[in-house]
């Protein structure tokens, strides 16, 4: 009967003080390993996302028109796999015309990047799902597969 | 006979990987399988302690590699239990007294004879990590529902996916206190799943009975009415394939009482 009335009391005296603290140690901890473990599996440094950033604007660009201040880069897990989730606000669809018109002139600027540029954005768009992490499929994706792979580094 | 190598490991140190071996090991014995304990910690050797089998040692794993003895010979027999036996670290030598082929030679070799090889790792992610998992085909990640446990936990299992000889990995959470995360104090078993995302082995609650189980050199699996024992008794029969239901520990209220004063007493100090 006693050891009831101690519950009771522990849980009474367990709310208020919860009720008191803005979040719990157990949320912070998750909270924070969260942002932790991501930047630990992914390697990629704050400027180096900075500059994908940017790149991508920059090709994306070229086949609509958006609003560049609210495009979100971000990384979000699902399930046991890492997930690069872009988000991009898209004001309008360029035409034809005007795609021909962009990517002459990055061509003779970047000859050389050229020649990559169409084969990222069929892949990138969007978001990019890592490959899974139990299948093996390492050997042909080693560039775009950071997840499994950095987490190894 | 074809035996099952399984390394037990954790990046950090102090999670319970030495109490883990020594435990899953003597119940899968109990359980009639013959089983071999291979402590690759060079220099820090501690399974022996916890089997109380340090006064039986003659020869060690370098003695084997160097060749000074059979493999046979270097098998130390268990008090209680024929069918387990511990292949001992050598105290004087450091890590790179083996090689990650020589140990994967001595599992090969010992998987003919044996049901289960267990590799007990040395904490860290360098040589003797690499050493440890080189014969292994399966592991066992045992971590704690701490920030730092886990996140080293998440290196391991990183390390662990980019080795192809590893086929599988489990998750063994160790120290779980029900009454701390009843108050949120602690991260949950579900929490420490989902962050590391992998699939789980055991729970293993904090239990007191360590202590004494580590200082009697008698492994706590062996005491029937111990808690962690019992559910190391689980790990061990879930590792034989058996599809064993994980304890609830709240539920245990007959214990637990008992226990949660202890840790109540436990909780006032640290704050």
């Amino acid at each position: 009967m006693r050891d009831i009335f101690q519950d009771l009391f522990n849980k009474v005296f367990g709310f208020f003080r919860q009720a008191e603290k803005e979040e719990n140690a157990k949320d912070t901890a998750v909270n924070r390993l969260r942002v932790v473990l991501m930047q630990d599996r992914t390697n990629l440094t704050p400027e180096l996302l900075e500059k994908m950033r940017g790149e991508l604007i920059e090709l994306l660009s070229k086949y609509v028109e958006m609003d560049k201040d609210a495009l979100e880069l971000n990384f979000e897990q699902e399930g046991n796999q890492m997930a690069l989730m872009l988000s991009i606000p898209v004001l309008r669809a360029k035409d034809e015309d005007e795609i021909e018109a962009e990517t002459e002139s990055s061509e003779e600027e970047s000859s050389e990047q050229a020649g990559e540029k169409p084969e990222e954005n069929s892949e990138e768009p969007a978001e990019i799902e890592e490959s899974d992490a139990e299948s093996e499929d390492d050997s042909e994706n080693k560039e775009s597969n950071t997840n499994s792979k950095d987490k190894s580094k | 006979m074809s035996g099952r190598v399984i390394v037990i490991t954790s990046g950090k140190g102090g999670v319970g990987k030495t109490t883990t071996s020594a435990n899953i090991g003597t119940a899968l014995a109990r359980a009639g399988k013959k089983v071999v304990l291979i402590d690759t910690d060079l220099g820090l050797r501690n399974l022996d302690l916890l089997l109380g089998l340090e006064n039986r040692i003659v020869y060690t794993i370098v003695d084997v590699v160097e060749e000074r003895c059979k493999l046979r010979q270097a098998l130390v027999k268990d008090k209680k239990n024929p069918n387990l036996c511990l292949l001992a670290a050598a105290q004087t030598r450091d890590k790179s007294a083996i090689t990650q082929e020589q140990l994967k030679t001595i599992c090969e070799e010992l998987k003919k004879d044996y049901d289960f090889i267990l590799v007990d790792c040395p904490a860290g992610i360098e040589q003797g990590f690499q050493n440890a998992i080189a014969g292994a085909s399966e592991a066992i990640v045992v971590t704690t529902p701490e920030m730092s446990a886990v996140r080293d936990a998440d290196r391991i299992i990183g390390l662990l996916e980019a080795k192809e000889e590893i086929q599988s990995y489990k998750l063994l959470l160790n120290r779980v206190r029900p009454n701390l995360i009843k108050s949120n104090d602690m991260m949950s078993v579900e929490d420490v799943v989902e962050i590391l995302s992998a699939d789980l082995i055991g729970i293993i609650p904090e239990d007191t009975g360590i202590i004494t189980s580590t200082n009697k050199g008698d492994p706590i699996v062996n005491d029937d009415s111990s808690l962690a024992g019992k559910a190391y008794n689980n790990v061990a029969r879930r590792i034989m394939g058996e599809d064993v239901p994980f304890m609830n520990l709240e539920e245990d209220n007959g214990v637990f009482s008992k226990v949660k004063k202890f840790f109540s007493g436990l909780i006032g100090k640290e704050k």
